[in-house]
This record gives structure tokens, sequence and C-alpha cells, in this order.
């Protein structure tokens, strides 16, 4: 019934860096993509998410 | 799904981080649009508007960049919530004498602190009409260069006190607590100031509402993800649903 006093840590397999990895590379394209990996179309993205770039106080323009 | 597992805490993460992303989403509109509305009537009123830099509403309209910045927050809130998901799974034992809820929420303050308060603090988020094109990179190289000092601070600040396990609670917190704030007052000191200046056209009232507006957003997506996760997480949750169903 009560939660254990000295836990063990959760085993973290190999993938979850994977997953990691993928987490960290769409909150760059959401929040931080300016050119470096889409190139002229970032310009899109940048806009379609203007208002949440600014609102979740990441530097813009 | 256990809790015991990376997969069930993964799973837990990302839906917790849902839930928070669509929470931060509507702060943003129902907060954060009116001073960036006001904010981007300040930009446009500027005789070289048309082409300054990035044409607001050119690619899209309002009402879709309104949407767009919903989608953001839920967006970010998924990968967050994985990667926080990540960080709990790793860190149970930094916490061991609290309950699984106590521990989320912990992890989320100091998450939002590190991401979020401190770089608030340095560099606060500017509305539409501050900014050199510039310098963005610059600003940027800062921002993110903050952000993973703060999270350095963070996991010192657990390492520490799982050293000083063999001390009383107050005299541990005090010591822990002590050195965060001197590494943060460092922190705050060695960072270059923000490069751009605030252009004198746009109020002042307004720059303070966004930026408290924006605190306010991030705060909920943090702190709405440490708590629905830690309700997720908890046994006493599933205990108390048994007792209602009673």
């Amino acid at each position: 019934m009560t939660s254990p006093a000295h836990p063990l840590p959760t085993p973290i397999p190999k993938w979850a860096y994977a997953v990691a990895l993928v987490a960290l590379t769409v909150t760059w394209l959401v929040l931080q993509e300016n050119g470096i990996a889409l190139g002229h179309a970032a310009e899109t993205v940048h806009e379609f998410f203007h208002d949440g770039r600014h609102a979740l106080g990441v530097p813009c323009h | 799904m256990s809790t015991n597992t990376y997969k069930g805490l993964l799973l837990r993460g990302v839906g917790a981080g849902a839930v928070a992303g669509l929470l931060a989403g509507l702060v943003g509109v129902l907060v954060v649009e009116a001073p960036i509305r006001a904010a981007l009537a300040v930009e446009q009123a500027r005789p070289d508007a048309p082409d300054a830099g990035h044409g607001h509403g050119e690619l899209f309209s309002r009402g879709t960049q309104v949407v767009g910045g919903v989608l953001a927050a839920v967006v970010v809130g998924l990968a967050v919530g994985a990667l926080f998901a990540t960080a709990y799974a790793g860190s149970r034992r930094w916490f061991t004498s609290k309950a699984p809820f106590v521990r989320a929420v912990a992890l989320s303050a100091a998450a939002f602190g590190a991401a979020a308060l401190l770089p608030a603090v340095k560099y606060p988020a500017n509305p539409p009409a501050v900014g050199d094109p510039a310098t963005v990179e610059y600003r940027t190289v800062l921002y993110l260069g903050l952000i993973a000092a703060g999270l350095l601070v963070a996991v010192g600040a657990s390492h520490l006190a799982s050293r000083l396990g063999h001390l009383g609670a107050p005299v541990r917190a005090t010591a822990v607590a002590s050195a965060v704030v001197a590494a943060v007052v460092v922190l705050l000191v060695a960072f270059p100031a923000t490069p751009d200046a605030v252009p004198s056209d746009l109020p002042g009232g307004v720059l303070w509402e966004f930026r408290l507006a924006s605190l306010a957003e991030t705060a909920t997506l943090w702190l709405g993800l440490g708590v629905v996760f830690g309700l997720l997480v908890d046994p006493a949750t599933r205990r108390a649903k048994r007792v209602s169903a009673l």
C-alpha cells in the first residue's frame, strides 16, 4: 500500500536515447528552426508556430 | 502498464505532456494573445513595416497563427513529457523518502526553474516588435546556454543532496539551497547582457504584460506536467479511485 522507502531507479533501455533524440529534434523544429535543417521551408514553420515561440519565451527574429 | 517500467513511465509522460501542453496553449490564447496583438500593432505602425524582417500575417492569418501557437505548446508538451519521464525514471533515487506525486512535482519545479524561470530572469521573453533579426543567433546561443547551465545546476543540486544524506533534513536543505542560490547568482552575473534594447515605441505596460503572461504559460506547461504526471504515477491516485468506486 505505501510506497517503498528506497525505490530502485527504473532501468532505462537503450531505445530511450532514440526517444530523447526525437523529442529534442521536435522541440528544436517547433521553437528554434530558422533555416539550418529545413532551409527555405523553415520560414513557413516559423510563421505558423510564431505566437507559440514568443509566448514560450524563445528568442525570435 | 506498470509505473516501474520505462515504457509505462514514458506513456504517462507523453500523456501528461499533451494535457499540460493543451492547458499552456489555452493560457496562450486567453492571456498571452492580447499583449502579442498590442505589440504587433506597434510593429505594423512603423514606417518600414511591410518589409521589416519577416511580414507578420503574410504567410498565415492571425487566426491560423493563434491555432499554431496552441499547437506549438501541445507538440512541445508531448516532447517535454517524454524527456520528463526519462528524467523521472533516472532520478527516482534522489527523493527516496517522498511519494511519487511529490517527486514528480519537485522534478517539474526544478525543470521549470532551470528551463523557464532562470532564462526569463536573465533574458526575459520579448513580444513581436522587439529584437534585431541580425542578433537572433547570438541571442539563441545565450538563451540555450543558460538553460543548459541551469539544468546542470539542478542535476548538481540533486547529487549534492544525495551526498549529504547523512545530515539532518533542515541542514541538508539549507546547504543545497545555498549552493543553488550561489550558482544561480554566478550564472546571472557571468552570462552577457541581452544585445538588443527594447525600442522606445513599445509601451512598457505591454512589455510587462507580455513577459508575465509568457511566464504564466511556461509555468502552466512545466508545473501542469509535473502535477498530471504525478497523479498518473502515484499509487495513492489508484487507491482513491478504488475507494470512490465503492
